[in-house]
């Protein structure tokens, strides 16, 4: 068959691919989407099953899967085989690289907690000198947030606070808790903001590329969707210099194909397209490409009773629903050991209690799970992690993956700025619990090893300065105008929130950009 | 090869396997095949019709059972002063409750030497020393292994080590780890065992542990080309060839 040069070429069909298809393709663009995973059939690969079938009894299989810690009897079939795909990092730091290979990405398994960036965020050199400033802000991304927020059908409260801007939601209006109510109480006294969580609807439970972009894609006619298709390398035409298609490999048989392109989007997710684009030796004038790698920490918490709600005493109304507690370190004031600030996650629960809380055995175990069964209030923390220079992605050549594709070597660690901030907020969820009259179990400073969050941020970031980042304002190379950045490679910073609404918007702001420069025929 | 020639060479291996498939069908069913073919209107060939046939052949209903219901899991990686400490810790820490099974009696002793027997080192190396710790614990304070210790004795040498935890972060030290992660563990394969479903089916509650099982996806991911390499190309072929 002869080759045709499509016009815009999409690697990766995730929440940011999705996106680039639906804008594109609404735009009268025919697109090309290229995953390296297959097609998802929810029918033939998901079934209800009690965890007794299992091979592990509900345990993920003996050394499967070490570093995804999110991964069980259930769902390994779910991520990428580290042995398939490899990656390697220094000895004494551990990266957990959690990936999903499919139509979607990780999308399907998203979280679906929906915030904005705030100027703090966007400006945060400015504030405290750390790192580099986005070349955007706030107001200059609002319009796409909010469009974005319709399409995600999200859901929040307006709370009108500077560090947590509010969004195009479905208001939620629902009252608190008697135990979040306490707690709410207690944050006032400390000065700590405890808000409405703010999250994804989506359609029937799920929040993905595949149900709410590529769908409109699909109805545009222009869409053309290639599973299992490895993108090995993006070619560059040497007479221009301008990226002009791929080469890739096919999942199964590993058949090489080429494939020309007018425009190249790459989404393949932060280090898998900062991983293709070291391999391809592209976009890298800077020498940013592969560096200021940031995500956040996750993990140390605390664990309380409520007292009034053991023993099947608690009155209705007492219990049950979540909370948001914004930022609110380094806003105004200067918080002593870090940079910076947290979210926390907050879980008030009427159900079973968790018996690793409990540090009881037997039938004094079963008796205590008893009497704390509808008692359960925890929180997390979600808190911004510092992109240093040095936390870089570089290509191991000596270790190839299943398609002998150069894997990556992530080379990244954390410092005291993230152990003085657990600290820092395991102390103040202590003293508000406690204040709320809460009982507290367990006191978790300990944090989850870099990766675990999913939000893997920067090793391609945006700057207005060719020398200091790999894109520009508008996702698009400094190298090569008709390529394009939308996944989460491109952040400047991490800031603490779940980075998909600012991925997605930011996605939906460089393909209408796309659009119009491939109308006007500079692209 | 000219696509022509592609198709042409296409539909002759197509017709050969089909005579090849179509030998080993039965007389009935070429039967069958030839009355069709006596009518005038189109009718897919044999053996499309086959594979459309089958293609529309639902899955009988056969109930399976659970392997456990019929057959013991034969304990082979602990040495038997470990295996013994680490059925009556199992014993201790999860005995019967008024409607359901005990460890005992939901094999996770077996399970857990099964499971640790098939783990990395660092695991086994956790099991190991904790089981040999609890011996040595009993031992010295009343001077009789932890199998035979009666529950005043086991309670001596456990307490001290349980702590509260919350997920992904048991304690680091090594027996205060030990104790807390194996009694996740007992608890784990205890309660998703068979005998723990058989007994909530029983006392006529949900089945428990249900959650959403993901079957392997388009598998290929391990597949034949991971483990023998990839096919030639054409024209490598045509290369060495000439």
């Amino acid at each position: 068959m002869a080759q045709k040069k499509v016009d815009v070429l999409i690697i990766g069909s995730g929440h940011t691919g999705g996106m680039a298809a639906k804008i594109l393709t609404e735009k009268g663009i025919s697109c090309t989407m290229l995953d390296a995973g297959p097609m998802l059939n929810f029918e033939r690969y998901r079934e209800l099953k009690p965890a007794h079938e299992l091979p592990f009894r509900g345990e993920v299989a003996p050394g499967r899967l070490p570093h995804v810690y999110q991964a069980s009897d259930f769902n390994a079939n779910f991520w990428v085989d580290e042995k398939t795909v490899p990656y390697s990092y220094p000895q004494g730091q551990q990266y957990n690289w959690v990936r999903v290979r499919s139509i979607g990405g990780r999308s399907p398994v998203w979280g679906r907690q929906s915030f904005r960036l705030s100027d703090y965020e966007f400006k945060s050199r400015d504030h405290d000198g750390f790192g580099e400033n986005w070349p955007i802000n706030l107001k200059e991304l609002a319009p796409y947030y909010s469009r974005v927020e319709e399409i995600f059908r999200v859901t929040g409260h307006t709370d009108g606070l500077p560090q947590y801007p509010d969004g195009n939601f479905i208001e939620d209006n629902s009252p608190w808790s008697g135990a979040m109510q306490r707690f709410v109480d207690a944050g006032k006294k400390l000065g700590v903001p405890v808000t409405k969580p703010r999250s994804s609807l989506g359609k029937d439970g799920l929040a993905s590329s595949i149900n709410l972009l590529l769908p409109d894609a699909v109805a545009t006619g222009k869409l053309t969707t290639i599973p299992n298709a490895i993108v090995r390398q993006i070619t560059v035409d040497k007479n221009t210099g301008l990226a002009d298609g791929v080469v890739f490999v096919d999942r199964h048989s590993h058949r090489e194909m080429t494939m020309k392109a007018r425009v190249v989007v790459v989404a393949a997710g932060t280090m898998e397209t900062t991983r293709l684009l070291l391999a391809s030796e592209i976009c890298n004038s800077s020498g940013a490409l592969g560096r200021y790698l940031t995500d956040q920490i996750y993990g140390a918490g605390i664990i309380c009773s409520v007292p009034e709600a053991r023993d099947g005493k608690g009155a209705p109304g007492l219990m049950g629903g979540g909370a948001l507690i914004p930022r609110f370190r380094n806003l105004e004031t200067k918080s002593n050991g870090f940079l910076r600030g947290y979210a926390v996650n907050v879980s008030c629960s009427n159900g079973p209690f968790d018996a690793r809380a409990l540090p009881y055995y037997g039938k004094e175990l079963e008796a205590k799970l008893q009497s704390y069964n509808g008692s359960h209030f925890s929180t997390n923390i979600m808190g911004e992690t510092l992109g240093h220079y040095e936390n870089q992605v570089t290509l191991n050549k000596q270790l190839l993956d299943a398609w002998g594709m150069p894997t990556l070597n992530i080379n990244t660690k954390y410092t005291s700025n993230e152990t003085n901030m657990a600290k820092d907020y395991i102390d103040t969820m202590a003293a508000m619990a406690e204040a709320a009259g809460f009982d507290i179990l367990v006191k978790n400073y300990e944090f989850n090893p870099p990766g675990y969050s999913i939000h893997e941020q920067g090793t391609a970031r945006m700057s207005d300065d060719p020398k200091k980042g790999v894109v520009n304002r508008w996702s698009q190379s400094h190298d090569m105008k008709n390529l394009f950045i939308t996944d989460a490679s491109v952040f400047v910073s991490a800031g603490w929130q779940n980075p998909t609404i600012t991925m997605c918007s930011l996605a939906m702001r460089a393909s209408e950009y796309l659009a119009e420069e491939m109308r006007k025929g500079n692209v | 090869m000219k696509r022509r020639d592609f198709v042409k060479g296409f539909a002759v291996a197509t017709a050969t396997a089909s005579t090849a498939l179509g030998q080993q069908q039965p007389a009935s069913n070429a039967a069958e095949h030839n009355g069709a073919g006596a009518h005038p209107s189109p009718q897919p060939p044999p053996r499309t019709a086959r594979a459309e046939q089958m293609a529309r052949f639902h899955t009988p209903s056969i109930p399976l059972s659970q392997p456990d219901a019929v057959a013991m899991t034969e304990a082979r990686y602990f040495t038997p002063v470990r295996y013994a400490t680490l059925v009556h810790l199992c014993e201790i820490m999860m005995p019967a409750g008024d409607e359901y099974p005990s460890a005992m009696k939901a094999g996770t002793p077996e399970f857990i030497d099964f499971f640790i027997g098939a783990s990395p080192a660092d695991k086994q190396t956790m099991y190991n020393d904790g089981l040999d710790r609890l011996n040595a614990d009993t031992l010295k304070q009343f001077k009789v292994p932890f199998a035979k210790a009666d529950e005043k004795q086991a309670d001596a040498v456990i307490r001290p080590h349980l702590k509260g935890w919350m997920n992904d972060h048991p304690p680091r030290e090594g027996q205060e780890r030990f104790i807390n992660l194996a009694h996740r563990d007992i608890r784990e394969f205890t309660m998703n065992s068979p005998a723990w479903a058989a007994a909530a089916e029983a006392s006529g509650e949900r089945t428990p542990g249900v959650g959403l099982y993901w079957y392997p996806i388009e598998p290929g991911i391990q597949t034949w080309v991971d483990h023998h390499g990839a096919a030639r190309t054409a024209s490598a072929a045509k290369h060495k060839q000439a």
